[in-house]
């Protein structure tokens, strides 16, 4: 053990940088991570904070930011007519391109009707939309734009004054824009339009029986609001987690050579050391577990150095680029200092072959 | 000198192996990013790219398909027929929204094709028809396959049954396909309304496209032309201004590994050779000349690891498809110069500690003993 720390800590300058190597790879492994846990968070915002546990959308919609919902005329009728349902909250939404200084600023354009709800849920500034060219915009997203209360937003080929700034509806994606269910009918040129309802179970009344009840309506499909939550993270989990594994896998390469290199070149430079404790009787499990032990080290420390690191990167990011939400979740960390002891005995593997291999009398010879 | 730095890099071959994987690597993670979102903008404007239209005419202010809605009224096909420089004119209907087949449902772009349809079907066909009857819906080769059905089996789109008349390829990417229906069944399933999403224009031999949608735009109100190529770069757009952000951050990260590993693999190899740089400047070697011997093996072998990193971006490129997972990586040349200018920078940077290291090198040490390896 104590041979372990000496040859290890014998040279501080080469254990640093090395330390700092782990670091960073473990820093991109839980970054990553953190988007995709973030984004999932931010996706499913809308229908968890709006009211409802149950949503009715076109037969064949399994999501609500996957695709384009149209309920036959006399859904909302409909499903306010079946046993149990107490509130019914149509929206008409869809994706919309803003052109904002000279950026492309995808957004989720929720059509509700004020009086019944599933608008913008907080309130950071100003008021919700009282006439058809008014409109509430992400609070992130103007201070992006530099767009304030009052100020004129061209949506789609309408101009729509900025009445509100909400709260927690952005995504480094997209963000939330709410007007009027009328004007959004209008916007679309799709008059009494409905993509969605929004629907809640009457008190005492399961959701799960609503959403069976509501299966027979022509056209629709209803959901429970926790399954379509589920589904858009599926969909979204499948866009991002074959890039974001790639690139977690690739940074672990890297982190496992960074140890391998510094653990490799501290071995060679002990040949003799080695060659000589073997000579003396020293069996090559102890020799082996000197080296062992001094990846460990260098890999605890550097994914330690990594976790500390991605706290305070992430916060750095999230307050410089306040759409982006990352969430480092204790399991997430844990499985990063998981990799990085896995990095360690890889890391060993080329360093423990080189001690197997010497021959302990070559050292008299010499 | 450069020879001294060539034996240098060349004598252990693990050690090279390892500052060459490791650069190659962090030079891996920026190229992959980029060419994962060169891929996205590419596949998002493919049926753009492909449609045979030479102008775009959509609602009023709408510059993008991806994530949009466009809605025309019937009148708008005549007035842009009357267009000069117009040749044909083919209405599309348009909207994203799922194909389920069995229990797997797969986001599309589901566009709806009149009969006579002369730009808009699909590209590629590789069996069946590509324009659909009534009833019929074409749809991606890919995802019939994953799905396990074929031509003449039943396909879900807009919550209607369809029969499957034609496959095609090239049209699906990590989110979506295309799917197409005729144009009647589209208006069924959407309540019967007669609007149209986009226009798509073919011009006469030798017209300027550019001239056309503006004369489009002048002459038909409530709308927006767009010749195909700057429709498809707005699309590519979107994807590029949605990531831009993202990619800085993470090809920092990328930027910083490279460099920790660069400077550990150039600090560790000028480290072991401390005693013959002690004796060559005890010789009367110029401190000069050893810093060039550093800086040559630093930029030997991040270009090295460069020339490696490009290579694995080349292999995933090719493999990834085959995992079946719809990714397509695509290498540009500005990113190999971004990454060739990120491979200097670090190349230069990781020199820095060891010629410092050297410059503070007392030749006198050498012969007292004082510099091991």
């Amino acid at each position: 053990m104590r041979l372990a720390w000496r040859n290890l800590i014998q040279e501080r300058t080469r254990l640093a940088l090395s330390v700092l190597g782990v670091a960073l790879a473990i820093l991109l492994i839980l970054l990553l991570q953190g988007f995709l846990r973030g984004m999932f968070r931010q996706i499913a915002a809308y229908l968890e904070n709006s009211p409802g546990s149950v949503v009715v959308a076109q037969d064949g919609v399994v999501n609500l930011l996957g695709a384009t919902s149209l309920l036959p005329q006399g859904a909302a009728e409909a499903v306010a007519a079946v046993d149990g349902v107490d509130r019914v909250v149509p929206i008409l939404s869809q994706f919309v391109i803003l052109d904002l200084h000279g950026r492309k600023q995808p957004a989720y354009l929720v059509g509700y009707d004020p009086a019944i709800g599933g608008g913008p849920w907080e309130m950071a500034e100003g008021r919700r939309p009282h006439t058809d060219d008014e409109v509430v915009i992400d609070r992130v997203l103007a201070q992006r734009h530099d767009l304030l209360l009052g100020d004129r937003l061209t949506i789609i080929d309408r101009e729509f004054t900025i009445v509100g700034l909400s709260q927690g509806t952005t995504s480094w994606m997209t963000s939330f824009l709410f007007i009027r269910k009328t004007a959004a009918e209008a916007l679309v040129r799709a008059p009494r339009a409905t993509s969605f309802l929004l629907v809640s179970p009457a008190s005492g009344q399961a959701a799960q029986a609503i959403r069976d009840r509501l299966g027979g309506i022509t056209g629709t499909q209803a959901l429970l609001t926790t399954e379509m939550i589920a589904n858009d993270s599926r969909l979204f989990g499948r866009v991002f987690s074959a890039p974001i594994r790639l690139m977690a896998g690739i940074a672990f390469l890297v982190g496992t050579l960074v140890v391998g290199l510094i653990i490799y070149t501290a071995t060679v430079e002990r040949r003799r050391e080695y060659g000589v404790l073997k000579a003396v009787g020293a069996p090559n499990r102890v020799l082996l577990s000197v080296v062992t032990l001094q990846a460990l080290a260098a890999s605890a420390a550097g994914s330690l150095g990594g976790v500390a690191l991605a706290l305070a990167s992430a916060r750095v990011i999230m307050r410089l680029r306040p759409q982006f939400l990352i969430i480092l979740e204790p399991t997430a960390i844990g499985g990063a200092i998981f990799a990085g002891l896995l990095m360690a005995v890889l890391a060993a593997l080329l360093p423990a072959r080189v001690v197997g291999n010497l021959p302990p009398a070559e050292v008299f010879r010499r | 000198m450069l020879r001294l730095a060539i034996r240098n890099l060349f004598q252990s071959r693990a050690r090279l192996l390892i500052t060459a994987g490791g650069v190659a690597l962090s030079l891996l993670l920026i190229l992959t990013l980029d060419a994962i979102f060169q891929g996205v903008e590419r596949q998002v404007s493919a049926y753009i790219d492909q449609s045979g239209a030479d102008v775009f005419v959509a609602q009023a202010g709408v510059r993008n398909m991806h994530m949009a809605s466009s809605s025309l009224p019937a009148s708008a096909l005549e007035e842009v027929e009357r267009v000069p420089g117009v040749r044909s004119v083919t209405p599309i209907l348009y909207v994203t929204n799922v194909v389920s087949i069995g229990d797997s449902r797969n986001v599309a772009y589901v566009i709806g094709l009149p009969a006579e349809a002369l730009a808009g079907g699909p590209a590629r066909v590789v069996e069946g028809r590509g324009i659909p009857l009534p009833g019929e819906a074409v749809i991606d080769r890919s995802i019939a396959v994953k799905a396990g059905v074929g031509i003449g089996d039943v396909v879900k789109i807009l919550g209607r049954t369809f029969i499957i008349a034609g496959l095609t390829t090239g049209t699906v990417n990590l989110v979506s396909s295309v799917a197409f229906i005729s144009m009647a069944d589209f208006r069924e399933a959407r309540a019967g309304s007669d609007a149209m999403s986009f226009l798509l224009v073919r011009a006469l031999p030798g017209v300027s496209l550019a001239d056309l949608a503006a004369r489009i735009e002048a002459q038909v109100s409530g709308v927006t032309a767009q010749p195909t190529a700057a429709f498809a770069a707005q699309e590519r757009r979107v994807i590029r201004d949605m990531s831009t952000d993202l990619i800085a951050i993470m090809n920092l990260v990328g930027l910083l590994i490279g460099l920790a590993v660069m400077a550990l693999t150039t600090y560790t190899a000028s480290l072991s050779r401390r005693a013959e740089y002690g004796v060559l400047k005890a010789l009367g070697a110029r401190n000069a000349d050893l810093r060039s011997t550093v800086i040559f093996q630093a930029m030997l072998s991040v270009a090295l690891g460069f020339t490696a990193g490009l290579a694995l971006t080349y292999i995933l490129a090719a493999v990834v498809p085959l995992t079946g997972v719809n990714l397509l990586l695509l290498v540009t040349g500005e990113s190999l110069l971004k990454v060739g200018a990120v491979s200097v920078l670090i190349a230069g940077a990781s020199a820095v500690l060891p010629i410092l290291q050297i410059g503070r090198l007392d030749p006198a040490r050498v012969f007292r003993g004082g510099i091991g390896r």
